[in-house]
């Protein structure tokens, strides 16, 4: 039971940071039709921004959050403005702009590598202490990045359902051309995106480096997973990735409990490749009707 | 321009290109060039195979350098726990690459667009994390641990072509022509396909698959054709990498090496004949000048990328081609746009 306790807390902690990530991901492409190659490269840079302005500031836990938020949201912005605006609507957007994100990618990580230099660090944005629940003991800082990540897929969730913005980036999602001619601004929209998608992979960047160590190739390994929980749940599906995300972290960590932790995201894939054979427009996704 | 006319034309300038190659050792006899022009002939051969899956196909596939990996570890597993001379090594490793991508497609290209690429990207990204954590030792090399895929480490000192006994110090002159000839059955066959009924049938998928299936091209099946062929050549390219540098480790996974080689396509052309080759030159070029600069291979790479991405998406290749329209509208030549 203990086991099974562990493997639930593990599963959780790791479901969050997934979620955050993912749900980043899924909503870009959901509403630009872009894969941001990129994302890895925005958690890093939440990472290490929080550890700097912690570091320089003697920041309180909350103000680290707010850097790493404030840090994705921006470079977010910025990557909007001064590549992916130039290219949206010409021919093989897609694959082109999957080249210029990973291009990008590459470039950011060679700016951490060079400033900050390539050995890791321990993230100092962190919560000290154990907490024993139900037999088994916990980190505090597990607890309190699975209660952030909460609050934000909920206050996420809470913008794109109640508010007129998140209206807006639904529309934008479903129809681009039919939610212009509704008056949408849809440049503001992708603007808006960006910066929430920033945001919440900045944090997912800032507890994956409270759980591990800093280091510029720290993003590689979450976005893969990111990656993957988007193709299961169905691209572009938002709340299919939150599931999702919680979902594969729970059988990531009850197979890396049971045949080792190398083969915790190799069995996860296999599962997906198989799982994808039966439903190619993932779990959640609706079947497109294409019509020539 | 009708289509056989086209191929003439084509393979004549494949013959130049290899000819010109198989001539330079004539005037260029410093070992290091010669060494760079075998990665050429290597980066251009994995480049030429991409293009004819992702700009011909219409495959976004990311799992090009696996290929290109699994040639490579094939010829030092073979050579090193079998027993297999290199020369029956190449042959199979491209085999090997073949069957796999086989496979990977059967499983992969149920799904279109960015799902492949994607999944694609997370089986490069598993076999590479299977590979560097393997720690269990398979045999014991020189009073070392050797795991059965090399670990992190990789394999190294393995046997090689055999020229360095047979031609002493010419010995990379052996390995320039084995490179060379490789490329030329790259350059060829990659000529014959896209400019042969095949590539029309690719391309037709890529335009309108449903059109295309309406008029009875298969998609699955000329879809994992066209993977299993570039698989095939990519991995007879792994192979002459290993046989070359003695050498297949798990760096070849590697993210950075990835978009160098989609650089050279992107930077060249998608979708072209020769672009792949131009631009596989090209960047080599840049790369070799910023080594003047310190570590900036990354840094130039990814802005490389990204500039030719928004300015020129149809690479150095297609502006060529613009610019030669161009010209012949001014002198009122009407020359098709086909391929360049």
């Amino acid at each position: 039971m203990d086991v099974l306790i562990q493997i639930f807390f593990t599963g959780v902690t790791l479901g969050a940071m997934y979620a955050l990530a993912s749900v980043g991901l899924s909503l870009i492409f959901g509403t630009l039709g872009m894969f941001n190659m990129a994302h890895g490269l925005f958690m890093t840079l939440g990472a290490y921004v929080a550890y700097s302005a912690a570091n320089a500031f003697q920041l309180p836990l909350v103000l680290g959050f707010v850097a790493a938020m404030a840090a994705g949201a921006v470079i977010g912005v910025l990557t909007h403005l001064l590549i992916v605006r130039f290219m949206l609507g010409s021919p093989d957007f897609g694959m082109n702009v999957m080249v210029a994100t990973a291009g990008l990618g590459i470039v950011l990580q060679d700016i951490v590598l060079k400033i900050y230099g390539g050995y890791p660090y321990p993230q100092v944005v962190r919560v000290e202490g154990i907490a024993q629940l139900g037999g088994v003991s916990i980190t505090l800082q597990a607890l309190t990045n699975v209660a952030v990540a909460l609050a934000l897929i909920l206050g996420t969730a809470w913008l794109l359902m109640k508010t007129r913005f998140g209206r807006a980036i639904r529309a934008t999602a479903m129809n681009r051309e039919a939610a212009m001619l509704m008056g949408v601004k849809a440049d503001t929209v992708f603007l808006q995106v960006m910066a929430l998608a920033g945001m919440l992979a900045g944090v997912a960047g800032l507890m994956i480096s409270t759980q591990a160590t800093l280091s510029p190739q720290m993003g590689g390994d979450p976005l893969l997973k990111a990656f993957v929980i988007c193709v299961v749940a169905g691209l572009g599906n938002v709340w299919g990735a939150g599931v999702c995300a919680f979902g594969l972290a729970l059988l990531e960590a009850a197979i890396g409990y049971y045949f080792g932790v190398r083969f915790g995201f190799p069995t996860m894939l296999m599962l997906v490749i198989l799982l994808l054979i039966w439903r190619p427009q993932g779990l959640f996704g609706r079947e497109r009707v294409v019509r020539l | 321009m009708n289509q056989s006319h086209s191929l003439k034309r084509h393979l004549l300038v494949s013959v130049l290109i290899v000819a010109g190659f198989a001539a330079l050792p004539l005037v260029m006899t410093q070992r290091y060039l010669l060494g760079e022009v075998i990665l050429f002939f290597l980066w251009a051969m994995v480049a030429m195979n991409w293009n004819l899956l992702m700009g011909h196909a219409g495959v976004f596939s990311l799992a090009q350098m696996l290929f290109f990996a699994t040639g490579a570890y094939s010829v030092a597993m073979g050579t090193s726990y079998l027993g297999v001379s290199i020369w029956a090594a190449l042959p199979l490793a491209a085999v090997v690459s073949a069957i796999l991508a086989f496979f990977i497609g059967l499983a992969c290209l149920r799904l279109t667009g960015a799902y492949v690429a994607l999944l694609t990207y997370a089986i490069v990204g598993m076999v590479h994390v299977l590979i560097i954590t393997e720690t269990e030792c398979f045999t014991m090399v020189r009073n070392s641990c050797q795991q059965m895929f090399g670990g992190a480490a990789g394999f190294s000192q393995f046997e090689d072509f055999g020229f360095r006994k047979l031609l002493r110090g010419n010995w990379i002159l052996g390995n320039y022509y084995v490179a060379l000839l490789a490329f030329a059955v790259t350059i060829l066959g990659i000529v014959v396909i896209i400019h042969g009924r095949l590539g029309l049938a690719f391309r037709a998928i890529r335009d309108n698959v449903g059109y295309a299936s309406s008029r009875g091209i298969d998609r699955r099946k000329y879809q994992i054709a066209a993977f299993a062929i570039s698989a095939f050549l990519t991995g007879l390219a792994g192979a002459i990498y290993a046989g070359h540098f003695r050498a297949a480790g798990p760096s070849l996974f590697d993210f950075s090496t990835l978009l160098f080689v989609l650089s050279m396509v992107v930077v060249g052309g998608v979708g072209s004949t020769w672009g792949p080759i131009i631009g596989a030159g090209t960047m080599m070029l840049i790369i070799e000048f910023s080594k003047g600069m310190g570590d900036a291979r990354d840094l130039i790479l990814g802005v490389a990328l990204i500039v030719f991405v928004v300015v020129m998406p149809k690479g150095l290749a297609g502006s060529v081609r613009q610019f030669r329209q161009m010209l012949g509208r001014k002198a009122s030549k009407n020359e098709e746009g086909s391929t360049v």
